[in-house]
């Protein structure tokens, strides 16, 4: 038998033994049996030196082909085997997708903050301001310097909660007040941030407060003795009716989607002038008419108008020189609106079911 | 204010449709809520005949008739058949012509007629009188109609009542609309078209004049700025015309007499309220009779004709006859002095009480009238001499009254209207709308303004009856709001030299709600009101937290303050959630907190948050385990909202004491951020759980918002990490149980040098065989890490040994082998 003979029969041995091979313990044996330092193909090498020296170049070449060969097959074989085991392990491994994930736990925001945030976000994108007041407030603040007269039905304490006052005469702007009447109370409108804000800042101005109000209404479906608005002010040069309209279309198809229309409602309030209530088309019929909006196709969404120019002169702003306009409008109407809640004292009960629902 | 379409329609030319006249007065500022069809009502309702009358076997008071309403009812033939109805009534007899209303009519005040049974006799149907069918007083018997009256007649074609009412909503400002002759003058101003009313006038005065018999004092100014009487002698008292009757009904005034009925008939047309009293009833004194207008005394009682006794307040307003009071001014008139069937002379009152008096009163005694409404939106002090006379004409034709001559008119200041510049440049400046000179002329005119032109200019002067225009900016309203407001180009302002946003302190107070949103809770908001006591009630002390802010008018005993903490509506919440099936509760809200002082009028606002854990933080799941939701859960979330705010020197240390007695005591912490107090974290006592019916345990904290803000640090520059690898040992000491985790953790870092980089606890654990009785074993793991080469195993060994030996001599510990 030749060297030849051998290597042939060498390939055929290790294409066994490789294919035998299956884990990679047996497969590392295989590799070190063939072309380990006493393997077969080294054992093939030495005996080289027994060939004549023309024959030992053309038998090294065969050797290092076979060589090759072999080593070229384990890698395959070793390919195969991972395969193979990444294979049964991913077998092993699969689940029931459609068992529950593990969720983080994630709180929701409360859905008249989200309104509220919405609509700061909506003014801001367009250049105003966030501001607040405080919610206990004098007579003055949310009554007088708006201009409402001091008859004026809502200064009664059927209309207003008023706070009892440690130092009576010492605000700013004392008042006379009828029985159970006094100058201090729960502001009833985010209006009288109106007043706060004109007196600490300068024109131009462009702002919204959104906050907390409170009235005396017993707090049924459609009521609660507190409750948010969102008031709004703008006082610069050349403000009108028309930027009025301008801001308030913006806000409403930003607020309840561009398909909206809007109608303005001449109406009274006793600090703008002209003043009126803006109506949003209805969300239900679009505007044909139906139950919700009581067959009219409208919907009652806020009341605003040009600032008087008393409620400016209130304030030592010069009516010739600025004009504005204000407006203001109620969050949780808001939300009864989008979200169709039957009942608003839900709002307030901590309840985790309704939280969990916005 | 109620529109009657066909009044209206005597007065000016206005479209077919009431749907089209709704559309135009909505457009102008004149809300619409309701275009009824009066005489709908009428539904099943026909004339009648009856032809049987027995006495019910069952009852002494009551009938049964057999009623024939023509072909209104058919037998199984298709023949006309009588309906068999019982009735109370006692006023009439077999043949006589009824109305009634058979099954299916609905009555005003939605009475629904239906087959009942009375004492165990069907009936089919409802005989009517004239106050069921709402159409005047009379209760005494059901309607007797003419001999003539056919069967089965619609009782609407019948009486021809059908009409077409706009239920108009009039603002505050506007008292001339609380008038048909306003609304048609409003309609005229809005089609820009003539209106005409005719009024009636006073055919003779005869007997004794007025103001011979008559004299009026106003006694207190304040009440009155007009009083116009006249008398009216030998009326007629009786039931008013039908044409003034469906008027009245229209408009929704119940009618009583013809006399009571011609004083509100003219108040609907005029907007000027009046009254009518029975003369006699007026004290007479050598053949001389007074009328005294004074402001009531404190506790005065007075009869209103509604029949109730009112105590009345000082300041309120009195008619009397200079001895005893007649009538309560511009709200409503006495009883003892009302039109009855057997008045003969009457004395009508025409004036102007004063708005805010008059509201006041109508308000203090809940008492609200079609006058007290007009007053206290003030009338027109002009017209009340017109309007008297237009009433005594009525009564001379209607009542058959003879007039006296002239009239007693107390009229102490005219008031004087000024003219108003109007500049066409300020329309279009405040419109934003280039509205025609011509229409701002010929809209105020419409309006009873006298318009002049000034230039391009106008000069104005409203009418009268317009008290709510005084100002140019007033004209502009009324000229906008006839053009049209949604004719007005929409335009967003420039907003230049402004910059908006939203201030650091607002991101901050956002990020708060996001921080802990993230950690898992729901946003809540509770009331801002609090119960009295309601601190003291779980054990929270006051000290720090002002006095409380007091409501004079609270609604409910339980909201008759403002809250100063925030815990007591969460815990509220908690309690609600437990009540209602739902154990896990994750809450906070932030807040505003109210600090009442002593000697202020104002309180301190305050801004918190607030957060309670009760249960765990899910329902077991197959994946996880969930544990119950203790101290260290809201004690985390609180170190996580200070970390994310970076909020520096961050302590707890163990909430003692009368000022935490609402928490339990070895599970509270105080939260510091170096000398600051910002609050509080801990599981709320079980006695304060007790109180507040809370079964669970729970979690709370709540933090001074405005602290957190104050305290926020901005985010810092970028810093290197460090290139060369950590290594990590763990020290696991016994020490004695009272050394506290934070005194250990200090130790270690003080004695860690630059080379310690982290320390963290990873078991605690006690065993009094292998730790030893009071003892507890504080296993941490320590980081090494070096900025500027790796570190050596010596290097590491020798820093490590270090920290051993300080600590365990520090703390009187040893290492756990």
């Amino acid at each position: 038998m030749s060297l030849i003979d051998d290597l042939v029969k060498l390939e055929e041995e290790a294409k066994e033994l490789v294919a035998g091979a299956d884990d990679a313990a047996k497969l590392e044996a295989a590799r070190v049996e063939l072309l380990g330092r006493k393997g077969r193909i080294t054992g093939l090498m030495r005996m080289m030196g027994k060939l004549a020296p023309e024959d030992r170049p053309v038998m090294g070449k065969r050797a290092n082909e076979m060589r090759q060969l072999i080593e070229g097959m384990l890698d395959e074989r070793t390919t195969e085997m991972k395969a193979a085991a990444l294979k049964h392990a991913l077998e092993h491994e699969a689940v029931d997708i459609t068992l529950p994930g593990i969720r983080p736990q994630i709180g929701h925001q409360h859905l008249i903050k989200q309104i509220i945030e919405e609509a700061e976000d909506i003014f801001c994108g367009i250049g105003y301001t966030v501001e607040s007041g405080p919610m206990v407030d004098t007579s003055y603040y949310n009554f007088t310097a708006l201009n409402a007269p001091m008859d004026h039905p809502s200064r009664s304490a059927r209309d207003t909660f008023y706070v009892v006052d440690n130092n009576p005469g010492s605000v700013a702007h004392p008042e006379a007040h009828a029985h159970g009447e006094s100058d201090v109370l729960l502001r009833t409108q985010t209006s009288g941030v109106q007043i706060h804000t004109m007196e600490s800042q300068k024109p131009p101005i462009y702002m919204i407060c959104p906050g907390t109000v409170y009235r005396p209404d017993t707090a049924d479906a459609c009521h609660l003795p507190q409750f948010n608005q969102i008031e709004g002010l703008v006082v610069d040069e050349g403000i009108t009716f028309g930027d009025l309209k301008g801001t308030l279309d913006y806000f409403v198809k930003c607020m309840f989607g561009e398909d909206r229309k809007t109608r303005y409602r001449p109406h009274f309030f006793p600090f703008t002038e002209p003043s009126c209530e803006v109506d949003v088309s209805c969300h239900v019929c679009g505007g044909k008419g139906c139950n919700f909006c009581k067959h009219s196709g409208w919907i009652e969404i806020l009341g605003c108008g040009m600032v008087d120019p008393n409620v400016l002169i209130n304030c030592g702003i010069d009516p010739e020189k600025y004009t504005g306009f204000a407006f203001g409008i109620g969050a949780e109407r808001v939300a009864a609106l989008r979200y169709d809640l039957p009942d608003l004292r839900t709002l307030m009960t901590g309840d985790m079911r309704f939280l969990n629902q916005f | 204010m109620r529109v009657s379409y066909d009044w209206l329609k005597t007065m000016i030319d206005i479209p077919e449709d009431p749907k089209t006249l709704s559309d135009e007065y909505i457009r102008t500022g004149t809300e619409v809520e309701a275009i009824d069809t009066v005489g709908e009502s009428f539904d099943h309702v026909v004339t009648a005949k009856v032809l049987t009358k027995t006495p019910h076997p069952d009852s002494d008071h009551m009938y049964v008739c057999s009623v024939d309403v023509g072909d209104k009812n058919l037998d199984a033939d298709g023949n006309p058949a009588p309906l068999q109805i019982v009735c109370g009534a006692q006023n009439f007899e077999a043949g006589d012509h009824i109305v009634t209303a058979m099954i299916g009519a609905v009555l005003p005040g939605d009475v629904k007629i239906k087959k009942s049974k009375l004492r165990g006799v069907v009936s089919m149907g409802m005989n009517c009188s004239a106050r069921e069918l709402g159409l005047g007083g009379d209760h005494s018997g059901i309607m007797i109609l003419p001999e003539d009256t056919p069967c089965g007649m619609p009782f609407a074609e019948y009486v021809g009542s059908s009409d077409t009412v706009l239920d108009c909503e009039i603002t505050p400002n506007r008292p001339d609309c609380l008038s048909m002759i306003g609304m048609a003058r409003e309609t005229g101003a809005i089609f820009d078209r003539d209106f005409h009313v005719e009024l009636p006038a006073i055919k003779a005065e005869t007997g004794r004049a007025t103001d011979d018999e008559l004299s009026v004092e106003i006694a207190d100014e304040g009440l009155c700025d007009r009083y116009v009487a006249r008398i009216v002698r030998n009326v007629k008292v009786g039931p008013s015309p039908d044409w003034m009757v469906k008027r009245l009904n229209a408009l929704g005034v119940r009618p009583h007499n013809n006399i009571v009925d011609i004083t509100n008939y003219v108040m609907m047309l005029t907007g000027q309220p009046l009254h009518a009293f029975d003369l006699d009833t007026f004290a007479e004194r050598d053949g001389h009779r007074r009328v005294v207008v004074r402001a009531a005394q404190q506790d005065e009682k007075f009869t209103t004709l509604d029949g109730e006794e009112r105590t009345l307040d000082a300041g309120m307003g009195l008619i009397t006859d200079g001895e005893r009071p007649v009538a309560l001014a511009g709200v409503m008139g006495g009883m003892d002095s009302e039109i009855e069937d057997d008045t003969v002379d009457v004395m009508v009152e025409s004036a102007c009480f004063n708005a805010g008096r008059t509201s006041h009163t109508s308000r203090d005694l809940s008492l609200i009238s079609d006058a007290s409404i007009r007053f206290e939106r003030q009338v027109d002090e002009t017209g009340c001499v017109d309007v008297a006379n237009v009433t005594c004409a009525l009564i001379e034709e209607i009542a058959g009254g003879e007039v006296a001559p002239g009239y007693v008119d107390v009229f102490r200041a005219p008031k004087t209207i000024d003219s108003i510049k109007l500049r066409l440049a300020r329309v279009h400046a405040i419109c934003g709308a280039d509205i025609e000179p011509d229409f701002i002329e010929r809209s105020l005119t419409r309006l009873g303004c006298t318009v002049e032109r000034d230039g391009e200019d106008f000069m104005v002067t409203p009418p009268s009856f317009r008290p709510d225009l005084p100002r140019e900016i007033d004209l502009i309203e009324e000229v906008l709001r006839l053009w049209g407001m949604g004719r007005v180009t929409a335009t967003i302002p420039a907003a230049k030299n402004h910059i908006g946003g939203l201030t650091r302190e607002q991101k901050l107070t956002r990020k708060v709600g996001e921080i802990l949103r993230a950690c898992g809770l729901n946003e809540t908001t509770t009331f801002g009101f609090a119960a009295p006591g309601d601190l003291e009630k779980i054990g929270m002390s006051t000290e720090g937290r002002g006095c409380p802010v007091v409501l004079m008018n609270p609604l409910v005993a339980e909201q008759t303050e403002m809250r100063r903490s925030l815990l007591p509506g969460l815990l509220q919440s908690v309690a609600y959630n437990e009540a209602h099936g739902t154990p896990n509760v994750h809450l906070y809200e932030v807040g505003s907190l109210f600090h009442g002082r002593e000697n202020a009028s104002l309180p301190k606002e305050t801004k918190s948050v607030a957060g309670v854990l009760s249960g765990q933080w899910s329902e077991q799941s197959w994946s996880m385990k969930y544990r119950k939701l203790r101290f260290f859960f809201g004690k985390g979330i609180v170190e996580e909202l200070l970390a994310q705010l970076r909020i520096e020197k961050v302590r707890f240390r163990p909430a003692e004491g009368e000022g935490y007695a609402f928490l339990q005591p070895g599970r509270a912490a105080e939260v510091l951020s170096g000398g600051t107090v910002l609050g509080w974290v801990g599981e709320i006592h079980p006695e304060a759980r007790e109180a507040m019916g809370i079964d669970e345990v729970v979690v709370a904290f709540e933090l001074d918002l405005d602290k957190l803000i104050k305290g926020a640090r901005n985010q810092e520059n970028y810093r290197e990490f460090s290139q060369y690898p950590a290594v990590e040992h763990d020290l696991a000491i016994v020490v004695d149980n009272s050394v506290t985790c934070e005194d250990l953790e200090r130790r270690i870092t003080s004695a860690g040098g630059k080379l310690l980089e982290g320390v963290r606890l990873f078991d605690v654990y006690r065993d009094p065989v292998r730790v030893g009785v009071g003892k507890k074993s504080m296993a941490f793991a320590l980081t090494y890490r070096s900025d500027d080469h790796t570190l050596t195993s010596e290097e590491v060994e020798k820093a490590h040994q270090k920290i051993v030996t300080k600590v365990c001599k520090g703390v009187n510990g040893e290492v756990r082998g």
